[in-house]
C-alpha cells in the first residue's frame, strides 16, 4: 500500500516526474503523428490507386478481347459484380495548342484512354474526376471565391461526360497536369495561365475552346507497327484523379475513337485460304469491335480477390461459349487466357515501395522509444540519487528490497501510462488539426502575435535582470534562457512569409492526411509505457540495493 | 528479569577502501523487558553502529557473536523474518528525524503499518489505522498538525512526528540514534519526557547518546570504548 501511495505522491509532488512525462509524451505523439501521416498518405494512395484502375482488371494488350460487350453481359451477371466498363488503352503523342518555345507546337507522350464515359463513371467515379464542372453545394464552401469554377462559363460536365464538343466532332479529357499552365494552388485548385504572358487568365482556358493533335500507332498482333494515325481533338474538360502520375500523362478519348485509331473497331474478316478473282484474300464478313482491358467494380463488401476468381470463371464461361459458335469471325482469335488480376496486383510496384518506406519510418522512429528509455532512465537515477535517505527509512521501517523496487517500477510504469496518454492525446491534436497547423504555417504572422512575442521578450528581460540584480543565479539563467528563446520566436514570426510543408505539387494530395492509424496508437502507447518501465527498472534494482544504514548515516 | 534484547561479542568491520576498519570488537550487552538503557561513547565509537545491528538494518560479521530478540537468533532471520522485525518488533528513532518529505504527517506516522499491507486489508482496516495514529500524534502534541508536511514543522515537532512513526504499530523496543542531538536543550527535554512517558507505560528503550545529561535519563547506561563495552 506505500509502495502505491509514495509513488503516486512523488508523480504529483515533484518538477522532475513532469519533465519525464513531458518526454515519454512527445516520443509517443512523434512517433504516432510520424506513422499515422505515412499511413493516411498510404491510404489515400490505395484509394486513389483503386479508383484509377478498378477493383479487378481484365486485360489483353495489344490486338484487345473481342466481343468484349458479351464478356461484359457476363461479368455484370456476377453476383460480386456491381459494374464493368471497357477501356482501350495505348500510348501516343499529344500535341498541345501551345509553342514549345522554337515556334513549333509542344508535343507531350501520353496514356490514352478510350472509354464509354457512363459505364466508366459507374466502376470509377470518372464523372467526379472531371474538373471543370459546376462545384456541388457541399464544395463550395471549400473552393475559394476567386476559383473560376464559380463562374458557370467553365462547367464543362455535359462535354466531359459525352467526350463531345459543343460543336458535336469528338473531345479529349487531359489529365490536368499536362498542360503547364494550369498552376495548382496551396488548396488544391488550379488557376489558368495565359502562355503568352505568364498572368491569370481566364481567356486561356483550354477546355473547349482549344484542339489537341493526337496520334496513335496501331500494333498487329506479331508485333509490327502499322501507319500512324492523327486525329484532331477539341478538349473538353480536364481531370484530377489525386495522383500525379496519372494526372500529368492520361488522356480520355472516345471508345469508338480509340478503336477507330488502333485498328480494333469492327473490322473485315478476310480469308487466309479463299481468294477473289483479283487474287486478293476474301473477304468473310465483319469481326467484333475490341477493348484491351474491362475495369469491373466489386459490389459492396465483396472482396477484390473473390470479384477475381469470379471473373476469371467468368472468362472461361465466355471463351467457352464464343469458341464453341463456328459461326463467330475473329481475326486474331479469342485469346484463351488474358489477365485478370486486382487492383492491389495492378498497383504493387507502386503501392509496395511506400509500404516499405512506412514501416522503414516506422523502425527508424521506434528508435525514439530507445530515447525514450534513456531519458527515464536519467531522470529515475537522478530521483534515486536523490531518495537515497528515502529508501533507508522505508527500508527501517520493514520495507522489502522488492517493495523498494515496486515503488520505483510502478513510478515508472504511472509516468509511462500517463505520458502515453497525454502522447496520444497531443497525437491526436497534432493529426487533427494537421491541415490548420500546416496553412497556419503557410501563411504570414499576424501582427498582434509579433508584438505579443516582442512584450513577452521585454518581459523575459526585465525578470532576468531582475535575478542578477538579486544574485539569484537560477533566476537570472532561466530568464535569459528563456528569452533567448522567445528572441528567437519573434524574429521567426518577424521573417516569416509563410512556407509549404507539405508541397502537393510533390504530394499530390492537396490536404495532409489527417486520421490516426489506431493500431500505430496502440502500440506505441504500449511501448512507451514498456519503455518507461525498462527506463526505470536500472535505477529501481539500485534503489533497491541500497544500504539503508548508509543512506541513513548521515544528513 | 528476562532478557528481551542480547548482544554477545558482537564484531562488526566496514570495508573502507581497501581497508578493513574494525567498529565493534566484540560488544556485549543486554536490554531486559521494560528497561531504558543509553549507550553512551565518544564519537566514533560504534554506539550507533551497535544500535543498527540490535535493529536489524545491518548484519554483523560472520565470526561475531549472535544478538537474540526474546530468544531468536537475528543471525538466523531471512530476509522476509528481518523485514517484519523492523516492522512490527523495533520502533527507530533516528537523530535527523529521516521523515519522508512528500507524506503529511499523519501520513508519516502511518507508514510503517502501511508496509505488508495490500488494499483490501487497507480498506479493512485505514479507520482504526488513522485512529491510532491520529492518537499517537495527539499525545505527542501534535493533533492540531495532522494535515501538514514536514517541511512546514519544528525541529522538535518532527521529532515528535518521528516518535509517532515508530510506535504505530506497537513495538517492543524502540531503538533511538541521539533523538535530541539535533535540538536545543528545552526541545530535548520536551522529547526526553515524552520517551519517558512511553516507559513508563512499559516500552523497552535502547537510546544512543554522547550527552551525559541525556544518558542520564535512562535507568542504566552502558559506555562503549574504542568497540567493546566497558
Amino acid at each position: 500500500m506505500y509502495a502505491s501511495q509514495l509513488s503516486n505522491r512523488y508523480l504529483t509532488s515533484r518538477i522532475i516526474p513532469f519533465i519525464a512525462v513531458a518526454a515519454v509524451g512527445l516520443c509517443v505523439a512523434l512517433v504516432i503523428i510520424v506513422v499515422s501521416v505515412m499511413s493516411g498518405f498510404l491510404e489515400m494512395v490505395k484509394v486513389s490507386g483503386k479508383s484509377l484502375t478498378g477493383d479487378v482488371v481484365v486485360s489483353r494488350p495489344i490486338t484487345g478481347i473481342p466481343a468484349y460487350a458479351e464478356l461484359i453481359r457476363e461479368i455484370e451477371a456476377l453476383p460480386e459484380a456491381e459494374a464493368a466498363s471497357p477501356v482501350v488503352e495505348t500510348f501516343g503523342l499529344l500535341r498541345m495548342p501551345y509553342g514549345s518555345g522554337d515556334g513549333g507546337k509542344q508535343v507531350e507522350m501520353v496514356e490514352v484512354w478510350g472509354i464509354e464515359p457512363e459505364s466508366l463513371d459507374r466502376v470509377l467515379g470518372y464523372r467526379s474526376k472531371l474538373y471543370w464542372k459546376k462545384p456541388a453545394e457541399s464544395e463550395l464552401a471549400g473552393i475559394a471565391e476567386t476559383d473560376p469554377r464559380r463562374d458557370p462559363f467553365f462547367d464543362r460536365e455535359a462535354e466531359g461526360m459525352a467526350l463531345r464538343a459543343k460543336d458535336g466532332t469528338d473531345g479529349v479529357v487531359l489529365g490536368i497536369e499536362i498542360s503547364p499552365f494550369n498552376r495548382r494552388q496551396r488548396d488544391g485548385s488550379y488557376r489558368t495561365t495565359d502562355p503568352r504572358t505568364g498572368g491569370q487568365s481566364a481567356a486561356y482556358f483550354m477546355a473547349n475552346t482549344e484542339d489537341v493533335l493526337l496520334t496513335l500507332v496501331p500494333v498487329s498482333d506479331s508485333g509490327s507497327l502499322s501507319g500512324e494515325k492523327k486525329r484532331r481533338f477539341s478538349i473538353v474538360n480536364e481531370v484530377q484523379s489525386g495522383l500525379y502520375a496519372v494526372d500529368e500523362s492520361r488522356v480520355f478519348m472516345p471508345l469508338a475513337a480509340a478503336q477507330e485509331m488502333l485498328l480494333l473497331d469492327p473490322r473485315p474478316v478476310m480469308s487466309r485460304t479463299e481468294f477473289d478473282e483479283n487474287g486478293r484474300p476474301k473477304e468473310l464478313g465483319t469481326g467484333p469491335a475490341r477493348a484491351t482491358t474491362i475495369a469491373v467494380r466489386a459490389k459492396p463488401g465483396v472482396d477484390p480477390d473473390t470479384l477475381r476468381d469470379a471473373v476469371e470463371r467468368a472468362y472461361v464461361r465466355f471463351y467457352q461459349r464464343v469458341t464453341a459458335d463456328p459461326g463467330q469471325l475473329v481475326d486474331p482469335p479469342f485469346p484463351d487466357s488474358v489477365d485478370i488480376s486486382t487492383w492491389e496486383q495492378r498497383l504493387a510496384n507502386f503501392i509496395g515501395p511506400v509500404e516499405k518506406e512506412r514501416e522503414l519510418m516506422r523502425t527508424l522512429f521506434s528508435i525514439v522509444y530507445v530515447v525514450c528509455a534513456g531519458l527515464v532512465l536519467a531522470i529515475f537515477w537522478s530521483i534515486v540519487q536523490e531518495k537515497t535517505r528515502d529508501i533507508g527509512i522505508l527500508r527501517a521501517v520493514g520495507a522489502s528490497r522488492s517493495g523498494v523496487l515496486w515503488i520505483f517500477l510502478r513510478y515508472g510504469l504511472l509516468i509511462g501510462i500517463v505520458g502515453s496518454i497525454v502522447g496520444a492525446l497531443l497525437a491526436w491534436a497534432v493529426v487533427d488539426n494537421i491541415n490548420a497547423i500546416h496553412d497556419l504555417l503557410g501563411t504570414p504572422a499576424p501582427a498582434w502575435l509579433q508584438v505579443l512575442a516582442w512584450i513577452g521578450v521585454a518581459a523575459s528581460l526585465a525578470l532576468a535582470v531582475m535575478g542578477m540584480v538579486r544574485a539569484s543565479a537560477l533566476q537570472a539563467v532561466v530568464w535569459v534562457f528563456i528569452t533567448l528563446g522567445l528572441a528567437a520566436v519573434a524574429l521567426v514570426l518577424l521573417q516569416h512569409r509563410g512556407f509549404l510543408v507539405w508541397d502537393p505539387s510533390v504530394y499530390y494530395f492537396s490536404r495532409i492526411p489527417s486520421s490516426l492509424d489506431m493500431n500505430t496508437v496502440v502500440t506505441t502507447m504500449i511501448g512507451g509505457v514498456v519503455f518507461s518501465v525498462i527506463g526505470a527498472s536500472i535505477p529501481a534494482a539500485r534503489a533497491a540495493d541500497t544500504d539503508p544504514v548508509k543512506s541513513l548515516r548521515y544528513e | 528479569m528476562p532478557m528481551l534484547l542480547e548482544a554477545e561479542h558482537v564484531r562488526k568491520t566496514y570495508r573502507l577502501g581497501r581497508h578493513d576498519v574494525p567498529v565493534l570488537k566484540g560488544a556485549s550487552m543486554a536490554v531486559a523487558e521494560g528497561e531504558w538503557v543509553s549507550i553512551v561513547g565518544s564519537s566514533g565509537s560504534g554506539k550507533s553502529t551497535l544500535l543498527h545491528l540490535l535493529g536489524g538494518l545491518d548484519r554483523p560479521d560472520a565470526d561475531s557473536g549472535p544478538i537474540t530478540f526474546a530468544g531468536e537468533d537475528l543471525r538466523r532471520f531471512g530476509a522476509a523474518r528481518q523485514n517484519r522485525y523492523r516492522n512490527h518488533d523495533i520502533g527507530f528513532v533516528f537523530q535527523f528525524y529521516h521523515l519522508l518529505p512528500e507524506l503529511t504527517v499523519l501520513e508519516n506516522a502511518m507508514l510503517p503499518a502501511l508496509v505488508g499491507v495490500w488494499l483490501p486489508q487497507w480498506l479493512r482496516r485505514k479507520h482504526e489505522l488513522r485512529a491510532r495514529a491520529t492518537e499517537l500524534l495527539e499525545v505527542c502534541g501534535l493533533g492540531h498538525r495532522l494535515g501538514h508536511r514536514p517541511s512546514e514543522l519544528s525541529g522538535g515537532e518532527r521529532q515528535r512526528v518521528a516518535i509517532a512513526r515508530a510506535l504505530i504499530n506497537r513495538p517492543r523496543v524502540l531503538l533511538a540514534d541521539e533523538p535530541t542531538g539535533n535540538l536545543d536543550i528545552h526541545t530535548g527535554g520536551g522529547i526526553l519526557d515524552l520517551l519517558a512517558e512511553r516507559h513508563a507505560a512499559g516500552l523497552t528503550m535502547v537510546m544512543v547518546t554522547h550527552d551525559a545529561a541525556v544518558a542520564a535519563r535512562a535507568q542504566r547506561q552502558v559506555r562503549i570504548v574504542d568497540g567493546c563495552v566497558a
